[in-house]
């Protein structure tokens, strides 16, 4: 008995060095956000310095924004063609839909770097850089395939006759989908949500080749492009590092279940 | 009175395969404009060479010079090299799950935090390892604080030492999601299978090995999948912050280089070239999984 304790309580040091490690990077932004240059360089001490030239150095609250508009615009598309098309694929079958189905969601399958090239140059000849809508357009297509199998999975869960009794009724299809089968899919339809704003919100390429104008960088671009440059500044640098991760952490930690579930949806039953 | 029944019951399935078409067209459309269409483009451009405007056809000549340029080997080596890491960050976190599994105290808290990187973008991941790899970072610390100031290492600045440093960062960012996979996983082991065996005397390392192994399968598959297709395209960013490609062409993988061709040098052609290559082996690795998958059941 005193052995098997033992080994529990190393077991749990294990854990909490783990822990240790995993936190790192949270303990050393907030440490380190909160020195100047020349504390952060030996000098004793803490101060507020680099949070107010985090102000300057980065527009924070316009990039903040602008993040929100691109998460936004993209998630409610996501929302809605993969909905609809899921409660298609799943419960309106059709000659073609099993080829409707492996084109949208194989399309899993392309790695983003081996089309953003094309889809770059298109995007120029179509004007789409300089505003939001490229990158919208971009995140949309890229998250609709997953959302698409996960709402496809989620509706043929419903019941057949609890559409075909509805349509009986009088309802048209598009009535049913409206009024039955969306509010029956809010789990898998906020599931989509969490999983696409974390996607959206932290991603680096999209945003840095797809919103051309500085002026509409989401928060993770203007970060990033401000590390890749000549800026040494650290500690401003993790003070804006700090604002750019708050919201996703907020998001994570509200819906933590959600995103499990998301995560492991391609695993199957 | 019959026929018109049939005739509504037909009428009503035309308006279902009807709507059922119009619904799927703008996921369709959406995809096959974004991602259908490019791919093609991409496999056309690559035998040119282009410069975003004007595109001079070469042919699959284009294919040949590079799988004899030494560049695009080093590249690939590093991919290779990369993948090394796959097996640490999938049986680190399958022991991790383990021991979550066995509700250690505060197993829950654990599980968040191990599970918190998943919500950090890699731009902010990518800028703290480069800082706790630097020359006056944490490691060096750590190493003089346990009596191996002497080795004092510069792991960024050396081609193997940079790469090295990516992988172990790329393992960090994967703990949290392989874990909660296996934690899965775990949660839906036969439990009356467990009880059986050690009535029987099993030792626990083989309850693991002949219980839980088996079936974890699917999800270890799963993983295994997840942590692959990172390893090949999901290190953009952490590269681009972390070391930038470098030293020389240390840290460049097959994602980077799509990029660095394409948008720092101007060979558009070369650039989708690479990404057809990136395609072309995700697409060979997915056929492969999905044959053992098959084979075995």
């Amino acid at each position: 008995m005193k052995r098997f304790s033992l080994g529990r309580g190393f077991t749990f040091v294990l854990m909490l060095t783990l822990a240790f490690i995993m936190l790192y990077p949270f303990i050393f932004m907030i440490n380190t956000s909160f020195k100047s240059k020349a504390q952060f360089f030996g000098a004793p001490g803490h101060s507020l310095l680099s949070w107010q030239k985090v102000f300057t150095a980065l527009p924070v609250g316009r990039q903040l924004i602008n993040s929100t508009i691109v998460c936004a615009g993209a998630i409610l598309i996501i929302l809605a063609v993969s909905s609809l098309a899921g409660f298609a694929l799943a419960k309106l079958t059709f000659r073609l839909s099993p080829i409707f189905f492996l084109g949208i969601v194989g399309a899993m399958l392309i790695p983003l770097q081996s089309i953003i090239i094309p889809a770059y140059i298109n995007a120029s000849h179509l004007h789409l850089l300089t505003g939001y809508w490229g990158a919208i357009l971009l995140y949309s297509a890229l998250g609709t395939p997953f959302a698409t199998f996960l709402m496809t999975s989620y509706f043929r869960g419903l019941p057949d006759d609890l559409i075909e009794a509805a349509v009986v009724d009088g309802l048209s299809y598009t009535a049913v989908f409206r009024k039955i089968a969306l509010p029956l899919a809010i789990p898998a339809l906020v599931t989509i949500v969490v999983l696409q704003f974390i996607q959206i919100w932290d991603d680096l390429l999209v945003g840095l080749l797809f919103l051309q104008n500085q002026d509409y960088r989401t928060i993770t671009v203007g970060l990033g492009a401000l590390a890749a440059g000549r800026t040494t500044d650290i500690p401003v640098l993790m003070a804006g590092s700090i604002i750019s991760a708050i919201p996703a952490i907020i998001v994570y930690l509200i819906f933590q279940k959600q995103l499990v579930n998301g995560l492991t949806a391609g695993i199957g039953k | 009175m019959a026929l018109s029944a049939v005739g509504k019951q037909s009428s009503l399935h035309r308006q279902r395969r009807k709507t059922g078409f119009l619904f799927s067209l703008p996921a369709l459309g959406l995809v096959g404009a974004f991602l259908g269409i490019p791919i093609y483009q991409a496999l056309y451009f690559s035998m040119t060479k282009w410069d975003g405007i004007i595109a001079e056809w070469l042919g699959p000549s284009t294919y040949i010079n590079q799988f004899k340029s030494p560049i695009f080997w080093r590249v690939i080596e590093n991919n290779a090299l990369l993948l090394l890491a796959v097996p640490v960050a999938i049986i680190l976190p399958m022991g991790i799950a383990y021991v979550l599994n066995d509700k250690i105290a505060g197993w829950k808290i654990f599980r968040t935090i191990y599970f918190l990187p998943t919500a950090i973008s890699w731009v902010v991941i990518g800028m703290v390892a480069m800082r706790f790899f630097a020359q006056e970072g944490l490691l060096n610390d750590l190493l003089k604080g346990i009596g191996l100031g002497f080795i004092k290492t510069d792991l960024l600045s050396s081609e193997r030492g940079a790469l090295l440093a990516v992988g172990i960062t790329f393992i960090w960012s994967m703990v949290g999601t392989n874990s909660i996979i296996f934690l899965t996983g775990m949660a839906t082991l036969d439990i009356s299978l467990y009880e059986a065996a050690r009535m029987d005397g099993a030792s626990s390392f083989r309850i693991f090995r002949s219980i839980t192994l088996p079936q974890l399968k699917r999800f270890i598959q799963f993983s295994f999948i997840i942590t692959v297709i990172s390893a090949f395209t999901a290190l953009f960013t952490l590269i681009f912050v972390m070391t930038g490609g470098g030293p020389g062409f240390g840290t460049t993988t097959l994602e980077f280089f799509v990029y660095q061709s394409a948008f720092s040098r101007g060979n558009f052609g070369t650039g989708a070239m690479l990404g057809v290559i990136l395609f072309f082996i995700m697409a060979i690795l997915g056929s492969a999984q999905l044959l053992l998958v098959r084979n075995k059941e």
